[in-house]
């Protein structure tokens, strides 16, 4: 803020300077003899400067930070250097001379460094160039060759004319309107592009500005067209006058344009910070507070979070997952709470060049805040993973009722439907053809230990009886013992689990096992079920050929489900060529 | 089983001929010695709702009997596409469900009626012709 004290004076004093040269250019050009029409000069000139430097004083005392301010303050004045030419007294007709293209290369300059006061990209800085470089040594090239007492106009001396050349004078000013008006239109193609470009939010900025600063644009261009066309001297002084009219309310659209674009940081987080406090805690006011300090209607906030199933990512409001990728024009700025990031906006790239680190400030202010939204951003997200699991575990019970029942019909209901035909065959038979009837009865026999076989099976699958009477360990077994690949059985609990807790290990080591026998192409499997610091901790290892993506089939899935229903946790380690281990963790107090 | 034994010498003559068609095998089988044994001639058997229609058309039996779950088709499209032609065979569906399981489908198919797969018998067709 010390910078900021010694900034008040010294604007003080450029105001005092810019009214007193205004005051003093209106007495010169008042006695002066040799313009004609006096009135424009004398009330235009020092007002079009006086906007300038006034409005430029203002945004530069408003937005320090931001160069806005003083190139308009800059353009006030060499607006006035350039009305010295109305003056009669030699030296200061002279400077008005050299000073002449001043004020428009500046204005071209502010145009382009709108709103963030930045000459950014090698296109800009050529029409700097142009602008500085070319046109301003060429009304120098002018100035020492341009005899005003040639024109017989009455004019005072040029004090810097070194030798009258009328033909490099001519040359020297055809060029500079030639090039001028081939860069104005460049410059209109450049701002048309730039607002396409643009975000909503600086749009808002915008639009005055490139509303004056294109009526203004496009008067130059009929001002450089009428030079290089020599229109009569009517037309010509009528275009001059609407274009310094013009010109005299471009200063405004900018102050406007500038102020409009963002508060200033200072003012933008008190009024942040006493949103958030006034805040009555419903969802999108943080968003609303924040992208009205910022000026960003289009703002995303993002919360960090931690979800049992998606792991660390970041969500919106309503918790559902935001992708992190820029989008053209915007860039993520990261919001940090005590070390920790809690979350993270995007907005215009512009608003970081304009203002560096505003958007940081309003951030850091909003921190806290943050961090209450996205407790609650977490847990509905957590409450959607909930969801998405509950219908996972619905939709998996109706998928294995529709398997049961598939099974049923074609396995053991198609094997008792031939039962039953061949023994109203046999029956039909046992009198006439007795040695038939036993053979459909041998045939029966074994048709209905088959169907025996499979409902014994299928019964096992949808909860085994060995694990209900005797429990986990000898369930294990039974699952090991009937292994396509040897498997080793390590640790198991001696006593009984609960329920859930016993159903939810054996069908672990089952779906594991299963896998080991169709993918792993493994020679050897073991499996361990320990009780570590109030879990039961299942693993299953094997040395095959990994490689197991725990996304790419239901059966994981749905293992997964089952063991968060527990409020466990499954993990599958799997590296290609590495084996592959399935652990689950499931809480157990007891 | 006298009454069965009556129909079938009365059938004697003119044998009625039968498309079995089943995705089980096991089932056609037996359903093959079960109604040869019963009198009737199976002239083919079909494995899906495509070759059962293309097989009624070759071999023109006098009775389909048809099962409802195909690997292709519904079995109640299939009776309807196989009764709609002239001189369409008669159709009997079958199915290891019970009939009660499939209420107006069976008689919306053009179907003569619906016999249990357990329950399967020339008399229990003969009694729908």
């Amino acid at each position: 803020m010390a910078g900021m004290r010694a900034l008040r004076p010294a604007l003080a004093g450029l105001a005092l300077v810019a009214a007193a040269s205004g005051v003093l250019l209106m007495a010169l050009v008042m006695t002066s003899d040799h313009a004609g029409d006096r009135w424009i000069p004398l009330v235009l000139g020092p007002l079009i400067g006086w906007s300038f430097t006034g409005t430029g004083l203002y945004a530069w005392a408003r937005r320090p930070e931001n160069r806005i301010g003083p190139l308009m303050v800059a353009i006030g004045f060499a607006w006035l250097l350039a009305e010295l030419t109305s003056t009669d007294v030699d030296v200061l007709h002279s400077v008005g001379l050299l000073a002449e293209t001043l004020p428009w290369t500046i204005l071209v300059h502010m145009l382009l460094a709108f709103p963030s006061g930045r000459v950014r990209s090698r296109l800009e800085r050529g029409f700097l160039f142009i602008g500085y470089g070319i046109l301003l040594p060429l009304q120098l090239l002018f100035v020492v060759t341009f005899d005003p007492l040639s024109q017989r106009c009455g004019c005072p001396e040029n004090l810097f004319l070194v030798a009258r050349a009328d033909g490099v004078a001519d040359a020297a000013q055809a060029t500079q309107s030639a090039v001028g008006l081939a860069g104005v239109l460049a410059l209109a193609w450049v701002i048309a592009r730039r607002w396409r470009e643009a975000q909503a939010g600086d749009r808002r900025a915008l639009r005055p500005v490139l509303l004056a600063g294109g009526v203004t644009v496009g008067l130059l261009v009929v001002t450089l067209a009428a030079d290089l066309t020599s229109l009569n001297d009517t037309a010509e002084e009528v275009i001059d006058v609407a274009g310094e009219i013009a010109m005299g309310a471009v200063p405004f659209a900018f102050l406007v344009g500038l102020l409009r674009s963002r508060l200033s940081r200072a003012s933008a987080v008190a009024a942040l910070i006493e949103r958030l406090g006034a805040g009555d805690g419903r969802r999108g006011t943080l968003h609303q507070a924040l992208a009205d300090a910022l000026g960003e209607p289009d703002l995303v906030v993002a919360y960090r979070v931690s979800l049992p199933d998606a792991g660390e990512g970041y969500v919106d409001a309503d918790g559902a997952p935001v992708d992190l990728a820029p989008t053209p024009g915007t860039v993520w700025t990261p919001v940090e709470l005590e070390g920790r990031t809690v979350g993270a906006l995007r907005h215009s790239a512009a608003l970081e060049d304009e203002d560096p680190g505003a958007v940081r400030t309003v951030a850091a202010a909003a921190a806290l805040a943050l961090e209450n939204e996205r407790l609650q951003a977490e847990l509905r997200a957590r409450i959607e993973e909930l969801r998405r699991s509950r219908a996972r575990l619905v939709e998996a019970a109706d998928a294995e009722r529709r398997r049961l029942e598939r099974d049923l019909h074609d396995g053991a209901q198609q094997r008792l439907v031939a039962l039953a035909l061949n023994l109203r065959l046999a029956r039909s038979r046992v009198e006439k053809d007795p040695a038939a009837a036993a053979e459909l009865l041998d045939e029966s026999r074994e048709e209905l230990a088959h169907a025996t076989a499979e409902l014994r099976e299928l019964a096992r699958g949808i909860h085994p009886a060995i694990l209900t009477e005797r429990g986990l360990g000898p369930a294990v077994g039974a699952l090991a013992s009937r292994a396509g690949v040897p498997v080793e059985v390590g640790a198991l609990p001696g006593e009984r689990l609960p329920a859930p807790i016993e159903a939810a290990a054996y069908f672990v080591v089952s779906e594991a096992i299963t896998n080991v026998d169709r993918y792993a192409r493994a020679a050897h499997a073991s499996v361990t079920v320990e009780r570590v610091n109030g879990h039961v901790v299942v693993e299953v290892r094997d040395d095959g050929v990994g490689g197991a993506d725990p996304a790419a089939g239901t059966g994981l899935r749905g293992l997964a489900d089952r063991v968060a229903a527990l409020d466990g946790r499954l993990e599958v380690r799997s590296p290609a060529g590495g084996g592959t281990t399935l652990r689950a963790e499931l809480p157990c107090g007891s | 089983m006298g009454g069965v034994a009556a129909v079938r010498d009365n059938r004697r003559a003119v044998t009625t001929t039968v498309l079995i068609v089943d995705d089980h095998p096991s089932f056609r089988a037996s359903a093959r010695r079960l109604l040869e044994a019963d009198g009737y001639a199976v002239v083919g058997e079909a494995v899906d709702g495509a070759s059962a229609i293309d097989a009624a058309g070759r071999l023109a039996p006098d009775l389909v009997l048809l099962d409802v779950h195909l690997p292709d088709a519904d079995g109640f499209a299939v009776a309807a596409a196989l009764t709609a032609a002239r001189d369409a065979p008669a159709v009997v569906i079958t199915s290891s469900h019970s009939g009660s399981d499939y209420g107006a489908l069976v008689e919306g198919s053009g179907a003569r009626g619906f016999v249990a797969k357990a329950e399967l018998s020339g008399a229990a067709l003969e009694a729908l012709l």
